[in-house]
């Protein structure tokens, strides 16, 4: 069995991206779109008269909403249109790695093991995002699906005021 | 789930009480489809069936960590009501939940601990699937205000290390 941890991997380790802003800030249309998938019906994200009665004051998106806001920029290659005729392609675009560069792992199999959050605010409609992100350790774990690589993910998202709203790790299994 | 605001109170909330469950499902390839195209997450094993069984080597499309860690969450935040505030939350995946399951979130209150101007409520949790089947496991820290006590701070400010590594 090839070791999956190389040196070239292992160098990845403690690679952090700058404060990296957010392609959109919260969008309204993107918040209720968010809500309805993750069928949460809670006014908070919707109504503003119900939400200046609470201690929000205006309405907010849903608590993990950030988590999920780094997009492809709008002039950045079309990595969906190149691979779309790939059949190993697995659909991933660099927005998995949350502004880092990706491992040097091609089509590999990934899973997601789970997350650790800190949550210190929603963020607010129309309010712009930035996230700073490390590969906090890299090594290789035995699965039931054989060894993985299993990869730690932190993140900071921020509002505009520079102010954490929340702080996301999360683990990925890459075969 | 009515959002009329309640406010929770630290004080009438003991260990071994259970959090009103979520259930949510039978999730079916639209559900997945929707989420994924929310958050353009366009990872093939969450709505290609032939990719996920045959390149992956998968049981079947897979219901998202990312969507069922929204699931939790809301739980969570429905319990602790406008007063309160969801801190920290850990999640672990054990196993997959293949499209078409129901899954039932579950919380219990594990453990209390007082802190300055509000306490802290330490709940595990986890998401049943399929037949039962726990396929995720977690626990998290709610903040709650004390009855006739100032409002929790929000934005969140946590409390000294001291006085809740304890609970984690």
């Amino acid at each position: 069995m090839a070791q999956l941890l190389t040196e070239e991997i292992k160098a990845y380790i403690g690679r952090e991206t700058p404060e990296i802003p957010l392609g959109d800030p919260v969008e309204k249309g993107a918040v209720r779109r968010f809500a309805q998938a993750i069928m949460d019906h809670d006014p908070i994200y919707n109504d503003g008269a119900y939400a200046a009665a609470t201690r929000y004051r205006e309405p907010v998106a849903p608590p993990l909403y950030p988590l999920t806001m780094m997009r492809t920029a709008f002039d950045a290659p079309d990595l969906i249109a190149q691979q779309a005729h790939d059949p190993d392609f697995h659909g991933l675009i660099d927005t998995s790695a949350m502004g880092l560069p990706p491992l040097p792992v091609g089509n590999s199999p990934q899973l997601n093991a789970g997350s650790e959050i800190e949550l210190y605010r929603y963020a607010k409609h129309g309010e712009s995002v930035t996230v700073q992100s490390r590969y906090l350790d890299i090594f290789e774990r035995k699965t039931s699906r054989g060894p993985m690589l299993c990869v730690i993910i932190e993140s900071d998202f921020k509002g505009e005021a520079g102010d954490l709203i929340c702080r996301f790790r999360k683990t990925l299994l890459r075969q | 789930m009515s959002h009329a605001p309640v406010t929770k109170y630290f004080d009438d909330v003991a260990v071994g009480d259970d959090i009103p469950q979520l259930v949510k499902g039978p999730l079916t390839l639209i559900h997945l489809v929707r989420w994924s195209a929310a958050t353009e997450n366009w990872h093939r094993i969450h709505y290609d069936r032939a990719y996920a069984r045959d390149h992956d080597g998968l049981p079947d499309v897979l219901v998202n960590g990312s969507l069922k860690q929204q699931f939790v969450a809301q739980m969570l935040k429905d319990w602790a009501g406008l007063e309160g505030w969801v801190w920290k939350v850990a999640i672990q995946f054990r196993a997959m939940d293949v499209v078409g399951t129901t899954l039932r979130v579950w919380g219990r209150v594990a453990g209390k601990r007082a802190c300055p101007g509000y306490g802290l409520v330490r709940v595990r949790l986890g998401i049943a699937g399929a037949d039962e089947t726990e396929s995720t496991r977690g626990q998290a820290l709610v903040a709650l205000p004390y009855l006739g006590g100032p409002p929790v701070p929000y934005p969140f400010v946590p409390p000294a290390p001291e006085l809740w590594q304890g609970e984690w």
